[in-house]
């Protein structure tokens, strides 16, 4: 191997460790580096919304796991807070 | 969840309000928190596969919190999560003519309710409990 590919590896094994530190510090172990990396990272997204933008329609279900109804039913007459969460 | 709930006591009047579900965000089988564990509610779940157990944890959040606000389940095809953008939480505020009036944060780290309630207050008037304003509304 020649000079130059060894201070490429170099560098990048540098930067590959330094980043995981401070993914580490930030989720709170390398643990919950590992998951936040392999569960979080590919289910969050910013989106393509705005304000001023359209609200999407979307099909929600009852607490009763039977009935369904629509997001945009309930945004005609007053402002609609609409909160996401689970409970985990 | 305690400040989303005072802001719909305090506006609930005014505005309507609605909690989406949406898919675990620290269930046993993926990326669990240390929190959850030690958590005096014991708030443990695999990630639902279907929809019988998401509408199983659900109800049991509601109960368990004695939650107040209107609630409704995404469906297993995630399709308002997707639409929104909404995993693992959010806020939105959609005006009367179906557009979008306040898009907030991605939580954990920019999960503000302050900001919807900000928001609530320059258009109603703050509630009594509301607090000294912060960060300007998005």
């Amino acid at each position: 191997m020649n000079r130059f590919w060894k201070w490429t590896a170099g560098i990048f094994g540098v930067l590959f460790v330094a980043a995981f530190a401070a993914l580490s510090y930030m989720a709170g172990s390398p643990k919950d580096a590992c998951g936040m990396v392999r569960y979080a990272l590919p289910h969050m997204h910013r989106g393509t919304l705005k304000v001023g933008s359209d609200a999407p329609d979307a099909r929600i279900v009852a607490l009763d796991g039977v009935s369904r109804f629509h997001i945009r039913e309930r945004t005609h007459e007053r402002p609609l807070v609409l909160v996401f969460g689970s409970f985990t | 969840m305690g400040a989303v709930v005072q802001i719909y006591e305090d506006y609930k009047k005014r505005a309507d309000f609605l909690t989406v579900y949406v898919r675990e965000a620290h269930p046993t089988d993926e990326w669990q928190m240390k929190s959850n564990l030690k958590d005096k509610d014991d708030v443990c779940y695999a990630q639902p596969k279907t929809l019988e157990q998401r509408v199983m944890i659900a109800n049991d959040f509601v109960k368990r919190f004695k939650f107040t606000l209107p609630f409704g389940i995404d469906d297993m095809s995630n399709a308002a999560n997707d639409a929104y953008a909404a995993w693992p939480e959010r806020i939105y505020i959609i005006d009367e003519s179906g557009r979008i009036a306040y898009r907030g944060g991605i939580g954990p780290f920019n999960y503000k309710p302050e900001e919807a309630r900000e928001w609530l207050a320059a258009r109603y008037g703050a509630a009594s409990s509301t607090p000294a304003p912060s960060a300007a509304a998005k």
